[in-house]
């Protein structure tokens, strides 16, 4: 019967549900979808949204989750690096330093998909399921840009048309956002990879409430 | 009363997941609409159509940021009031085991007291204990001649009195 008025540290629901439609959409565009299809423009859309959700959170929320309460400071990082060498166990009500640097890595790297993403694509299309044309690309000499999606044609990865010798034809801008998406995409997995390793390392630091916060159900305070 | 508390807390908790939830979905449609609108306003320039559909994405982008605003009011009350219940129970447990003291009840009696507080028989009290039914039952006269009521129920009601 110790009262006590530390409360076992959990995530408000914005940031729980944010972050598994974010664990979703990554591994949905990732796994699932078609590269540059309709069905991957509209996950890349609702991943966008649940980042400008959380963004704003990270602005109006409770304390814990606004930009405030974990500072990108590389002194701190240090520090904290220093606490886990001394086997020192700091609670903290946000993420920890380090945490905190992955986590604003993490958005960079997802805020340039989306903008490479989003550059590439245009707006939604109305249809997702609705095969997609090329575009900003005549391969072959035909003209199929935008509405030119015959049922069957499926889209042919420009990085496939550049090995059948067509890159004189690639428009340059365009070029460059699939650069940006497909280098940003893969550091997106080298991050995510790290993030892992992080959440098993603390879980292993300093016991189960780090990953009893994020899940649903978890850290049950009674 | 454990898990009536439980269920309560669990009931703000599915309450403010709801209005969470909504405001998700609320977010992704906003996003497919400003999306769609600026996809529609670079096609076909500015049409009365356009800035009804501007208006409308607008609202919804406000409806968003108003959402977030009071989902955060909400669980800074739940919040608060989690706390509050906090301190009060462990000021009722600072409180009961102060006048466990005063009426000097040994360790295992002011075990006991907690147990037939919270609404426990002799017999289950015994269970719980691992101990004799009888040796219960002797603790629990001592602890009535010490307080100075003559029933569980007195008992309860001396705390009782305190708390109103
Ligand atoms: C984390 C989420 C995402 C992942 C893992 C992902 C992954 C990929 C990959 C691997 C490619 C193939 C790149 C290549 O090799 O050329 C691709 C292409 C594409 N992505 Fe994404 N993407 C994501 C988000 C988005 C978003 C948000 C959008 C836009 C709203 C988007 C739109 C596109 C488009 C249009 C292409 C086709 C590029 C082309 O013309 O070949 N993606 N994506
Ligand atoms: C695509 C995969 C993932 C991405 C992009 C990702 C991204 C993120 C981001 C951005 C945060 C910060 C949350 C915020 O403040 O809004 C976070 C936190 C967290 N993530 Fe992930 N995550 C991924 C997968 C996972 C998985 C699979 C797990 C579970 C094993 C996990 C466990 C956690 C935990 C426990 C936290 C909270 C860390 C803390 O309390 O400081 N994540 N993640």
């Amino acid at each position: 019967m110790e009262p006590s008025t530390e409360l076992p540290r959990r995530w408000d629901p914005i940031v729980k549900l944010t972050h598994w439609g974010i664990v979703a959409a990554v591994i949905g565009n990732a796994l699932v979808t078609e590269e540059g299809s309709g069905w991957h423009i509209w996950v890349g859309y609702g991943l966008a949204a649940l980042l400008a959700l959380r963004l704003l959170w990270g602005l109006v929320g409770p304390r814990e989750a606004r930009f405030g309460a974990f500072p990108p400071s590389l002194a701190r990082a240090s520090r904290h690096v220093g606490e886990i060498g001394r086997g020192e166990k700091v609670r903290h009500r946000s993420h920890n330093p380090l945490g905190a640097l992955m986590v604003y890595a993490i958005w960079g790297t997802l805020l340039v998909v989306i903008g490479s993403g989003v550059a590439m694509s245009g707006a939604p299309p109305a249809d997702p399921s609705a095969v997609r044309g090329e575009h900003g690309e005549g391969g072959e000499g035909e003209e199929h840009e935008e509405a030119s999606a015959g049922p069957g044609q499926w889209l042919i990865a420009p990085a496939r048309a550049d090995e059948g010798g067509e890159a004189g034809t690639e428009d340059e801008g365009e070029e460059l956002f699939e650069e940006m998406h497909e280098i940003a995409v893969n550091l997106l997995y080298l991050l995510v990879a790290l993030h892992l390793a992080g959440v098993a390392f603390e879980t292993r630091r300093t016991g189960r409430e780090v990953l009893g916060a994020m899940i649903p159900g978890g850290n049950r305070r009674s | 009363m454990a898990a009536s508390r439980k269920t309560g807390l669990m009931r703000r908790d599915r309450q403010t997941l709801l209005v969470a939830a909504v405001l998700v979905i609320q977010a992704v449609a906003a996003m497919f609409f400003v999306a769609d609108a600026i996809g529609d306003l670079a096609a076909d320039g500015m049409t009365r159509h356009i800035a009804v559909e501007a208006m409308i994405a607008f609202a919804l982008m406000a409806g968003v940021i108003v959402g977030a605003w009071h989902l955060r009011v909400l669980l800074a009350e739940a919040d608060r009031r989690e706390r509050a219940l906090t301190v009060a129970r462990g000021a009722l447990a600072d409180h009961l085991s102060a006048r466990f003291r005063d009426w000097g009840l040994t360790t295992a009696e002011a075990e006991v007291a907690l147990f037939a507080l919270k609404g426990c028989d002799a017999g289950e009290i015994a269970r719980l204990r691992g101990a004799a039914p009888g040796t219960v039952r002797a603790q629990l006269s001592s602890i009535y001649s010490k307080s100075g009521v003559s029933s569980q129920a007195g008992l309860v009601s001396l705390f009782f009195d305190d708390l109103l």
